[in-house]
C-alpha cells in the first residue's frame, strides 16, 4: 500500500516536471509531493527575468493546466509555487 | 466559455472593487486557500464580494479561462486578476496588498504589552546567547499572532514594515498583521510540567475550547472538589467507570449549566475526548468563555491518574 502511494506520488511529481519542461524549455524544476495530490514547485528560469510574479506564476500554471483540469485531476493543489530567475 | 457566463464574470468583477471567487463563504469556507485569503480580506476591507464556485459549475470552469489561472480562490481588485492565494499571502506580507486595496500599509497603531520580570530576563538572556553565538546578525524579539491566535516567539531581524514596541526594557518586533492582534497582549514566564516556559495571554483572541490534561484536572479537583465537571458519557457508561466528583450531563444538569456565571469554569469529559469537545464547544457557543474538554477523557484518566477506575 505504501509503495503504491509513493510511486503514484513520484509519477506525478515527473509528470508536472516535464510538462514545466515542455512550457519552460531549460528551466531547472523542483516538485516536492506533500499530501496526496498537493505539491510544492519551485522553478528557476533565465526568462522570467522581465516578467512580474503574476505573469511568472501563471506561465508555470499554464504549463501543468491539464493536469490541475476536472475533478479527478492528479494535481490538486499547489501549496507552494516559487519562481526565480 | 459560453457568452453569457462570460458576460456574468465581467459584471462581477467590474461592479465591485474587491471580488473573491472561492470555495464556499467566508463563514463556511470549503477549501483551506479559500479560507486564508478570505481571512486576509476580512482583516483588511469590511465587504467584498464573493462568489462561490462550488454552487456554480459554470462559473467554476469560466473563470479558470477568464483569467488565465487554473485554481481557485482567485482575487481581483478594482478590475484587475491579482492573483491566488500564494500570491494573496505574499502581497498582504510584504504591503502591496494594502496598496492595492487604497489601504495605508502602515496605520498601524502601536500595541500595548505587558511583560512580567521574569519573562523580561529570559527574552534577554535568549537575545544574549543568540548574540553570543552570531554576533553580527541584528537580533530581536519577534512576536508572531497568526489568524488563530496562535503565538510564537522567535528571535529575528528587523523587516521593513514592522512595529517596534518597548516594553519590559526590550524591543518586540511584530509584523503589522501581528501588532493589530496584539493590543493587551501579556507576556509572562511560568513553571510548566516540562519546565519553565512562556506564557502569553491575548485578550483580542476570541473565546474558545480549551484543552485540559488528566494530570492538569486531577490538581485542579484536588484544590476545587466544587469544580463545575460534566460526564458527557451515558449513565451505563458511568457505571462501568466514572471520575469522582463528576456529573452526569443530562438535560437538568444542562439546565443548571445554563444558570450559572458565563465566566464559570466548565469542564467536560467522555471517554476518549470527541464527544467532551463538542458539548463543550455547544456552551461556548451559548456564551460561556471558559469552556475545557479533558483530552483523552476516561480512559486517559485511567492510565495516568488513577489506575483503580476501569478501561473498557
Amino acid at each position: 500500500m505504501t509503495t503504491a502511494l509513493g510511486g503514484t506520488g513520484a509519477s506525478i511529481s515527473t509528470q508536472i516536471r516535464d510538462a514545466i519542461l515542455v512550457g519552460l524549455p531549460g528551466a531547472e524544476v523542483q516538485v516536492t509531493p506533500g499530501s496526496p495530490g498537493h505539491f510544492g514547485i519551485s522553478v528557476r528560469w533565465a526568462e522570467f527575468a522581465d516578467k512580474n510574479r503574476l505573469t511568472c506564476q501563471r506561465l508555470v500554471y499554464r504549463a501543468i493546466a491539464h493536469l490541475m483540469a476536472g475533478d479527478r485531476a492528479p494535481v490538486h493543489a499547489v501549496d507552494r509555487l516559487e519562481t526565480s530567475v | 466559455m459560453d457568452e453569457a457566463t462570460r458576460q456574468k464574470i465581467d459584471s462581477e468583477v467590474q461592479s465591485h472593487d474587491v471580488v473573491l471567487f472561492m470555495k464556499g463563504t467566508p463563514q463556511a469556507p470549503r477549501c483551506g486557500f479559500s479560507a486564508t485569503v478570505a481571512g486576509i480580506l476580512d482583516e483588511l476591507v469590511g465587504k467584498y464580494k464573493t462568489i462561490d464556485v462550488l454552487s456554480d459549475g459554470k462559473i467554476r470552469e469560466a473563470i479558470k479561462e477568464y483569467s488565465d489561472w487554473p485554481t481557485i480562490p482567485q482575487l481581483y481588485i478594482k478590475g484587475q486578476f491579482v492573483g491566488g492565494c500564494d500570491l494573496v499571502r505574499e502581497m498582504y506580507e510584504n504591503g502591496e496588498l494594502h496598496e492595492a486595496l487604497g489601504l495605508k500599509a502602515d496605520a498601524v497603531e502601536l500595541p500595548k504589552i505587558a511583560i512580567s520580570p521574569g519573562a523580561a530576563s529570559a527574552l534577554r538572556e535568549a537575545l544574549e546567547e543568540a548574540t553570543s553565538q552570531e554576533p553580527d546578525g541584528g537580533h530581536h524579539i519577534r512576536v508572531e499572532i497568526g489568524a488563530d491566535f496562535q503565538h510564537a516567539l522567535s528571535i529575528s531581524d528587523k523587516k521593513p514594515r514592522d512595529v517596534a514596541v518597548t516594553a519590559g526594557a526590550l524591543t518586540l518586533l511584530f509584523d503589522p498583521a501581528s501588532a493589530r492582534r496584539a493590543s493587551g497582549l501579556s507576556i509572562d514566564y511560568v513553571d510548566g510540567p516540562d519546565g519553565p516556559a512562556f506564557k502569553l495571554e491575548n485578550p483580542n483572541e476570541p473565546p474558545r475550547v480549551k484543552s485540559v490534561s488528566v494530570k492538569d484536572l486531577a490538581a485542579k479537583l484536588r484544590e476545587n472538589s466544587k469544580l463545575e465537571l460534566f460526564d458527557v458519557r451515558s449513565q451505563k457508561e458511568r457505571d462501568q467507570a466514572q471520575v469522582a466528583g463528576s456529573k452526569l450531563l443530562d438535560r437538568p444538569a444542562q439546565d443548571y449549566i445554563m444558570t450559572l456565571d458565563k465566566s464559570t469554569p466548565l469542564f467536560f469529559m467522555c471517554h476518549h475526548g470527541q464527544r467532551s469537545q463538542q458539548a463543550a464547544g455547544f456552551f461556548l457557543s451559548h456564551g460561556f468563555s471558559n469552556v475545557y474538554s479533558v483530552s483523552g477523557g476516561i480512559d486517559a484518566w485511567s492510565l495516568e491518574v488513577d489506575s483503580s477506575v476501569p478501561r473498557y
